[in-house]
């Protein structure tokens, strides 16, 4: 039975099936409402909207992630089998690996993920679940030729000091980042911040890390042949 | 600048020779380093900047390929290079350049990494395909082995390009993940090279599969990029 099973987890027909699951199911959920800017998927951490969201309008991504699941444990079975043999390469399996690491950094996001929009103007705070509070010091832009915003920037106050917050560079404190998104300079300084948790964020970079190693490494492997 | 990708759109029509190929290409770079230079960045902006940039992308990619020895006696691979990118470079030319400084939050070196090996691979995704009509056409296995190194790279790149939106969308949007239509179809597309890669492991029985498979990668490509930019509203539109 136990080797049944091992067999079906290890077959190549059933990863490529899978894929194929999962291309369709992500080919309906791309027409699906859901995942438009409306939808609300973006809003809150999965687990989350799934719970809350009217089956007939998630079934798309239920399947997708029963796919996934399945996947991950081909994936896994395949690696553990195929490095049982000897003289095997390992670099697809440090694909698989990175793979694995990448869904469970989803799983992480989709269980832990927070995120929250603040429009504050210049003086006003937000505060920190252990009642610290962050306080907007300055915001200030730059327009520019084309009187479009070409620059911005708010100075944060934090308990440890005052820090710079721009576009691409946020502020990371106590497990949170915080993003600033928009800014208008008239009447009175607004900005509008993101407060954003993604605790899938480091699994997921080292399993880009580990893909990317495989990858090239795999590449090297195939040069000339 | 424009004659410069007109120029380049009638040189790849005719590349029925390796030379006007090259010729092609070497004006599709000096267009696209000309934008670059008055932009002060990678021309990724826009319809037209992004078409221009996909035709030089398939000149510079197919490189490599139409010098290959054992496709040297095809001679039709080398227009059907040139003809891919001509056909991305007309279709740049109705589209007006824009000419508007980079908005902050794509004003990284994670975002122009980014588009730029999203191009490179689906460039590599667009002569995979050729090769595959190659193949079926009855070019032989050399035909089809190069159908597979060029995917394979292409997927490599497409793997990176990935990487880098994750980081950048990570500094950008607090988030290395967004439910958009265009990260899905991104998904599926990477999904399905991932598919094909596969697919060889299942031997010599499948050869035509693998190549039809080459074939409709490169459709996918196209509706990644340009059908869901244009059809559908995402982070990623125009």
């Amino acid at each position: 039975m136990l080797k049944k099973l091992y067999a079906t987890f290890c077959s190549l027909n059933l990863g490529l099936w899978l894929m194929t699951g999962v291309m369709v199911t992500l080919a309906i959920g791309s027409f699906s409402s859901a995942s438009s800017e409306g939808g609300g998927l973006n809003d809150m951490p999965l687990l989350f909207w799934l719970q809350r969201a009217p089956l007939g309008y998630s079934w798309w991504l239920w399947l997708c992630i029963a796919c996934i699941a399945v996947l991950f444990v081909n994936a896994l079975v395949c690696s553990i089998d195929a490095l049982r043999k000897k003289g095997r390469s390992v670099a697809p399996h440090l694909m698989h690996a990175g793979f694995l690491l990448i869904v469970l950094a989803h799983l992480l996001s989709a269980y832990g993920g927070f995120k929250q929009q603040l429009q504050l103007p210049q003086g006003d705070s937000f505060g920190f679940p252990d009642g610290e509070r962050v306080v907007v010091e300055r915001i200030t832009g730059e327009v520019g030729p084309m009187g479009m915003m070409s620059g911005y920037r708010a100075d944060l106050r934090t308990a440890d000091g005052v820090h710079g917050v721009q576009p691409n560079h946020p502020l990371f404190h106590k497990g949170y980042g915080i993003y600033i998104k928009d800014v208008a300079l008239s009447p009175v300084p607004v900005a509008l911040f993101e407060v954003h948790r993604e605790p899938g964020a480091l699994a997921a970079f080292v399993g880009a890390l580990l893909f990317t190693v495989g990858n090239l490494m795999l590449l090297a492997q195939r040069r000339g042949r | 600048m424009k004659p410069l990708l007109i120029t380049s759109a009638l040189l790849f029509a005719a590349s029925v020779r390796r030379p006007v190929f090259v010729a092609g290409l070497a004006c599709s770079l000096a267009y696209l380093a000309s934008r670059g230079v008055a932009l002060g960045r990678l021309p990724l902006i826009g319809p037209q900047d992004t078409l221009a940039f996909f035709s030089g992308s398939i000149g510079l990619m197919a490189l490599p390929f139409v010098y290959d020895r054992r496709l040297s006696g095809v001679r039709w691979f080398c227009w059907g290079c040139g003809g891919l990118a001509a056909l991305f470079a007309a279709l740049a030319l109705p589209f007006p350049t824009l000419n508007m400084p980079l908005p902050p939050v794509l004003d990284t070196y994670w975002f122009e990494l980014h588009v730029a090996l999203a191009f490179f691979a689906y460039a590599l995704f667009g002569i995979a395909a050729l090769l595959g009509v190659l193949f079926l056409r009855g070019a032989g296995r050399p035909a089809l082995d190069l159908q597979y190194r060029a995917a394979l790279v292409g997927y490599s790149f497409f793997s990176l390009s990935m990487v880098c939106g994750g980081i950048w969308g990570y500094y950008a949007w607090g988030t290395y993940w967004l439910w958009t239509a265009k990260e899905l179809w991104t998904s599926i597309l990477w999904m399905f090279y991932s598919l094909y890669l596969h697919l060889r492991l299942k031997g010599p029985a499948w050869e035509r599969g693998f190549a039809w498979l080459g074939i409709a990668g490169f459709a996918i490509t196209l509706f990644t990029y340009l059908g869901v930019s244009m059809l559908m509203r995402s982070s990623h539109s125009f």
